[in-house]
């Protein structure tokens, strides 16, 4: 049997590509799905997370011992349910660090965790090294690179393997969906007043574009880890 | 296989005896090595905190004391046997042992003697090598750099240790890299070995509440001292039983 619960890992080595936003959308795809997942938001001290999921979600510092733990610690202590890590680019080294030297995805294997990675590749050509180098410091069940059309990518068009594509993002809708009361699920469910009539076809688009290609990712991961005899 | 002797020491305090210690029984107890251990922290030795089971508090001046450790070797049926030095007690143990036989027992081979030297950064350990160094014929003798205290060696240029090490060319020098200071105060508030630490496992045997964090980083410093150890031509020789250097 495939293993039910993950830890999702949303990084760039580059700010502002769209890292908070794919994890709000991942996070919200998750409830939707009737999971319940918990936040680890690594953006201290901005933390914007906390407003869009309160009560589910810790601010970390990770430069420090005591964020590292208050981050993997709380993971490892309740390892019964999903996880979202939202890893900012200036703590992406530290991060990945930490992981290699905790052996983090063999820890997270041994209380069956499984480990996705997203990784929005930015358009500098070195935003694919830095993407290389995570994949071979985390050796999480599935790596995916992620394409924001917004910020363009370094990412080749014809990739082997499995990618996400984030669509454009109208800015108005940005403004909107920034305020911190927005929640994209309840938009979803059908509470759609805080958006004009005439971009609400837009948002949907964009929120349904990106959960049918995260809904590939859950079998991809059950396939990698039943290949790996973990499951 | 003749029997191993290790003398853990240093004249300077301070510099991580204890620890050292308790990294090379962890050491060998993770390489299924039986070990034995004799704290002369008398009358508490913190050594015996960590390892009850197998360690004796000694008075090294007191004679029957020392027949304890050095008469029993051969018949103990553990092939090491290791001295926690207190503070001080270098020079004081090196020419006790010399002036009763036991360094000329070393030299004519009839057990393994090694000294792990815990050397700090400061020109007073270089001076310390230069003073013990006219009982080092014959014995193993490991200059063990300790970082754990975040130690800087900026005074070992180049230029000094050759003047220090000149008379020493078998001496070996191995670095101890420095432990998160947070995993190391769990540890050492919680009064378990490494490798209990590690596997998560309190003193009384019981699951531990270790943090995974620490844990891992403990982890990776044992990993870094178990490479730093098996480059010690003593240890390579007890993990081998005397028959080369360990498979990788």
């Amino acid at each position: 049997m495939a293993s039910r619960f993950a830890v999702h890992i949303v990084c760039s080595d580059q700010p502002r590509n769209g890292k908070s936003l794919l994890a709000r959308v991942l996070s919200d795809f998750l409830l939707l799905d009737g999971r319940d997942p918990f936040l680890i938001d690594i953006s201290h001290p901005e933390g914007t997370l906390r407003n869009y999921f309160p009560g589910r979600t810790v601010l970390v510092d990770f430069s420090n011992i005591r964020g590292q733990m208050k981050a993997f610690d709380t993971i490892m202590q309740a390892p019964g349910r999903d996880y979202v890590i939202d890893v900012s680019s200036p703590y992406l080294d530290r991060f990945c660090e930490a992981a290699k030297n905790l052996n983090l995805s063999d820890a997270f294997r041994e209380v069956d965790l499984a480990m996705a990675v997203f990784f929005v590749v930015d358009a500098a050509p070195d935003s694919l090294k830095a993407a290389a180098w995570a994949e071979k410091m985390l050796k999480a069940d599935i790596f995916v690179p992620v394409r924001n059309t917004a910020v363009g990518s370094a990412l080749p068009a014809r990739f082997d393997g499995m990618t996400l594509n984030m669509p454009r993002l109208d800015p108005e809708l940005h403004a909107i969906i920034e305020n911190r009361r927005f929640s994209l699920r309840t938009f979803l469910q059908g509470d759609e007043a805080d958006v004009p009539v005439r971009l609400r076809p837009r948002l949907k688009d964009f929120l349904q574009s990106v959960m049918t290609e995260l809904r590939a990712v859950a079998p991809a991961l059950s396939l990698v880890r039943l290949r790996s005899g973990a499951a | 296989m003749k029997p191993t002797l290790i003398l853990v020491g240093a004249d300077k305090g301070g510099v991580g005896k204890t620890t050292i210690s308790r990294a090379l029984l962890d050491f060998f107890a993770r390489k299924n090595v039986l070990t034995r251990a004799f704290d002369t922290e008398n009358p508490r030795g913190s050594l015996k905190r960590f390892y009850p089971a197998i360690t004796e508090v000694i008075d090294l001046e007191n004679v029957a004391h020392q027949m304890k450790v050095l008469d029993t070797m051969e018949t103990a049926n553990v092939p090491v046997t290791l001295v926690d030095l207190k503070a001080g007690g270098l020079s004081y143990a090196l020419d006790i042992f010399e002036r009763i036989g036991v360094l000329e027992a070393a030299r004519n081979n009839q057990f393994t003697l090694g000294l792990f030297h815990i050397v700090g950064s400061s020109i007073a350990s270089l001076d310390e090598i230069g003073e013990i160094s006219k009982y080092l014929n014959g014995i193993e003798y490991v200059v063990t750099r300790n970082f754990i205290n975040e130690t800087n060696f900026f005074e070992w240029d180049q230029t000094t240790h050759r003047k220090y090490f000149a008379n020493l060319p078998k001496a070996q020098e191995i670095d101890i890299p420095k432990l998160n200071e947070m995993a190391y105060e769990q540890i050492d508030l919680s009064g378990v070995t490494f490798k209990d630490f590690i596997e998560n496992r309190a003193a009384d045997g019981q699951p531990g509440k270790f943090s995974f964090v620490l844990r891992g980083y403990a982890r990776k410093w044992c990993s870094e001292i178990d490479e730093e150890f098996a480059r010690v031509k003593m240890v390579q020789d007890l993990l081998t039983g005397g028959r080369g250097t360990p498979a990788a």
